[in-house]
């Protein structure tokens, strides 16, 4: 809690001008940004001041010159009425307001909160209505005095729910915003800022994003996933392919070790900056985890290599068939004049079931996908059981029945509604025919000779939430049962191999992860940095590419500076994460209208082959979909002390 | 069938359609700038504003976007009603004070002259062009450009694309503002936009001697339709 001069956050006013209260409740703010004492907030939730010498005035101005320039133009009241309310604004803060202009800014406000196309202006007016509200007397006092306001110094920060939820914190209002007005090119410059692999993640991403779209709570999320696809297949239907600037050469020459999505990302964005980065992979070709884990059916191979090659084309060079630690030495590296290394190893050796097995019949998923991925013959029987609830488990199953298995059964420990995979994938893989067996976990596998004849498993219950937040099965006493296989997948997690780095002065955390500190991916030894699943363990693409993303920044300045300070909005941030994760939304009535979804190949032939099973949206059906998008981006204004 | 009350008024409506659509097909006028009956609607000048109680709390919605609903009770002209659209007219006469249209909304509405000012631009964004150009013609040849994040421009703006347009002049015939004129001098037509002046060749009657279509046009709904090319060498006026 912090003492606080006014607030009318959240709706709440707590005004210790009058002497009511002296602090706000749950509301923990920055106290400092960059060593500059913080003086007040004010944002879509409204205003804080800390400090009472603050000019909210200003500071309301200073607010709506941002707000105007997000305000897009698609509703004569947000957008011509924003610019008059600043025109205002501007005229008062200068020492030309007059009297009337009190009025006429409230008028705007509330005509503005009432009648706008989306959420935006209506819900960023609020503040300044605020102001209106609580300083009126502010106000008076300027306009009489025809003074103009002391400018202050402020710090801006841009961002939305599904923006904030997004690792890479991609801008979803803006490119959805230029696929509703069929700016595919512009809409795909916009995404590859923070995403090197538009299709790959428009095709593969746990979308984090839609879990946070404030639209969830009107009728569905927006189908941010598959809209960002579309741009992605625009540009590969329109057979052209991304420009990139001519960059200035830096001279200093950066490894990566892995050409995952964690590496490739960190590759691209330094080849960006102009240095020189060379990939070593053990593997025949890049991709990482999408190369090898993610089913083709899913994310053809075809695109994977695609945008392996647009990164490819800014002079990286990626060494294939080489695991460095075998076929060359951290050392050695160092030797060709590396001057930083980037780790991106993944997370590829599948964690153990703890039961007993004896014999043949079990294979690991994360073994069992990459040998159906890399074209490695398998055993294929007619039933299979596979163990676990991620997206890598539903991948085996569904790879399963493509390849001829008939009776295909996953077990999973928890319910459905705690299953880490992707509902949209544990509702296709159901609608082919996988049958999911909940609250349930194998106790011991039955055998005859060599062979695996079934699995006992045991029942479970649903107790208190553990770490994760989910809740914790517990077993059911004497409710063992048998499910009869021919084979047995565990696909419970993924660990990395660290034996890389075993023996050295890089530390590893508990968990068996590469530790680094999380603001700049640097690990102990200042010149190796991290990152993607060999840091955070098994996580996702978009993950791996935000974390790339930041290293890419910090190895920048490690290489330009020798020592490596988080950015100043990083302080920031964690604050701003928590109250722009608050989808609350208090924005004016919105109609129903069903979100639209891509084409499915029809069921039956979905299971005869490895064909991509989702179908590209049309261009009508993402234009429809994009105009659900409610727009919910956020401005939020700190103002600091000019002084440190 | 679905029954909602407007103005007190029961009406009929099918599902699927606006309250506007409901409202026209009752005789209840609402004013509007920005829909055409012909196009898709968007929402953008915000005139049509209603006032709807869907769970029984007021809320303002535009007619020719928000879908009919059973039991659903609109109010065209209430006091929160009539405040927001004066407002929104206000803001399009400050805008384009010289548009008759936008003049003889105010004028409904006993608006003088807008209690502020703005800089005055021909073009209101009502975006009625862009979907005459998408929806009726094919041609794509116009696009809204969006303010916004990380996209380097002051203000909100349409734009034609040379390559694409075909010179048909719907974009013309659709502004209310008369942002986009057309005029034919000899062979040649000029359309112009805020930003641009765009030429176009026309074809002339091989009967009459008479310019009358852009070539670029013809040409193209000859390839839309796989018409024969001949078809066009005579104007209408001198067809069979």
């Amino acid at each position: 809690m912090n003492k606080v001069v006014f607030s009318s956050w959240g709706g709440k006013v707590v005004d210790n001008r009058l002497g009511t209260a002296t602090s706000v409740e749950n509301l923990e703010l920055p106290l400092e940004y960059d060593g500059h004492r913080a003086r007040a907030f004010m944002s879509w939730q409204g205003l804080v001041v800390v400090d009472d010498k603050v000019n909210v005035i200003d500071m309301a101005h200073s607010y709506l010159k941002e707000v105007q320039k997000l305000s897009c133009g698609e509703c004569s009241v947000g957008y011509l009425g924003v610019r008059v309310m600043l025109d205002v604004l501007t005229k008062i803060s200068t020492g030309q307001g007059v009297e009337k202009d009190i009025d006429l800014l409230r008028r705007l406000g509330t005509g503005i909160k009432a009648n706008t196309k989306c959420d935006f202006c209506a819900l960023s007016v609020k503040p300044i209505l605020d102001t209106l509200n609580y300083y009126e007397g502010e106000y008076t006092k300027l306009i009489t005095s025809k003074k103009a306001v002391p400018e202050s110094v402020y710090i801006t920060r841009v961002t939305a729910p599904c923006m904030e939820m997004c690792p890479a914190h991609q801008d979803a209002p803006g490119y959805i915003e230029l696929i509703r007005n069929h700016r595919y090119e512009e809409a795909l410059e916009l995404i590859r800022e923070t995403n090197c692999f538009p299709g790959m993640v428009g095709r593969a991403c746990v979308a984090f994003c839609e879990t946070n779209c404030v639209r969830s709570d009107i009728d569905n999320p927006i189908a941010i996933r598959a809209l960002k696809r579309v741009p992605a297949d625009y540009e590969i239907a329109s057979g052209s392919e991304p420009e990139f600037e001519e960059r200035k050469a830096t001279g200093a020459k950066v490894a990566v070790i892995g050409a995952g999505s964690a590496g490739l990302a960190v590759s691209y964005r330094l080849a960006l900056m102009g240095y020189k980065v060379t990939i070593y992979d053990e593997r025949f070709s890049a991709g990482g985890m999408a190369l090898v884990g993610i089913p083709s059916f899913r994310l053809p191979k075809g695109i994977l290599e695609r945008e392996v090659d647009i990164i490819k084309k800014l002079g990286i060079e990626v060494k294939l068939n080489t695991r460095v630690g075998k076929d060359i030495t951290l050392e050695q590296l160092s030797g060709q004049g590396f001057k930083a290394i980037f780790m991106a190893t993944g997370a590829h050796m599948g964690r153990e079931l703890g039961i007993e097995v004896e014999g043949g019949g079990v294979i690991d998923g994360v073994e069992f996908l990459h040998d159906v991925n890399t074209g490695k013959k398998v055993t294929v029987k007619d039933r299979v059981i596979i163990v676990g609830g991620g997206n890598a488990a539903i991948d085996c199953a569904r790879t399963c029945l493509r390849l001829g298995f008939k009776d295909v059964t996953v077990v999973y420990r928890r319910s459905r509604v705690e299953m880490p995979a992707r509902t949209e994938e544990i509702e296709s893989a159901e609608e082919e025919g996988v049958k999911i067996t909940f609250l349930a976990a194998p106790v011991r596998a039955l055998t005859k000779g060599d062979k695996v004849t079934g699995v006992e498993c045991i029942r479970m219950e649903l107790g208190e939430p553990d770490a994760s937040g989910r809740r914790r099965p517990v077993p059911v006493e004497g409710s063992e049962f048998i499910i009869e296989t021919d084979m047995i997948i565990p696909a419970i997690g993924e660990k990395p191999d660290l034996s890389l780095i075993e023996g050295r002065p890089i530390n590893i955390t508990k968990q068996g992860t590469v530790a680094v500190d999380l603001s700049s991916y640097q690990t102990s030894q200042p010149e190796v940095f991290a990152g993607g699943d060999c840091v955070a363990g098994p996580a996702t693409l978009i993950e791996a590419i935000a974390a790339g993303n930041r290293a890419a920044r910090s190895i920048d300045q490690y290489l330009q500076s020798g020592k490596v300070t988080p950015p100043s909005e990083y302080m920031v941030e964690s604050w701003l994460h928590d109250i722009a994760l608050n989808r609350q939304r208090d924005g004016n009535i919105v109609a129903n209208q069903p979100r639209q979804s891509p084409e499915q190949l029809p069921i039956p032939d979905r299971v005869l082959n490895f064909d991509e099973v989702e179908q590209p949206f049309t261009y009508e059906a993402a234009a429809k979909e994009a105009e659900r998008c409610l727009r919910c981006y956020r401005v939020m204004l700190m103002a600091i002390a000019s002084e440190k | 069938m679905v029954k909602l009350t407007i103005d007190d008024k029961v009406v009929e409506a099918e599902e699927g359609w606006t309250i506007l659509d409901a409202a026209i097909q009752a005789g209840i006028h609402i004013p509007t700038l920005c829909s055409h009956e012909s196009l898709s609607r968007v929402g953008a000048c915000r005139v049509c504003v209603v006032e709807i109680k869907p769970n029984g709390e007021s809320n303002l919605t535009t007619a020719c976007t928000y879908p009919v609903e059973a039991g659903l009770e609109v109010k065209t002209n209430s006091e929160k009603v009539m405040e927001a659209r004066r407002l929104a007219v206000e803001l399009l006469l400050a805008q384009r004070p010289h548009s008759a249209k936008i003049q003889k909304l105010a004028q409904k509405l006993s608006i003088e002259e807008p209690s502020f000012t703005l800089k005055e631009r021909e073009c209101i964004l009502c975006e009625l062009c862009v979907r005459a150009c998408r929806e009726i013609v094919g041609a794509e040849a116009i696009t809204f450009i969006a303010q916004g994040k990380d996209r380097d421009i002051d203000e909100a703006t349409v734009v034609h694309s040379l390559e694409k347009c075909i010179g048909c002049d719907s974009c013309a015939y659709v502004c209310p503002t008369e942002a986009i004129t057309v005029e034919d001098i000899d062979d040649t037509r000029t359309i112009s936009t805020p930003g641009d002046k765009l030429e176009f060749k026309l074809k002339k009657c091989k009967v009459c001697g008479k310019y009358w279509a852009p070539e670029k046009q013809l040409e193209y709904i000859i390839e839309k339709w796989n018409l024969e090319p001949e078809i066009f060498d005579t104007c209408p006026d001198c067809r069979d």
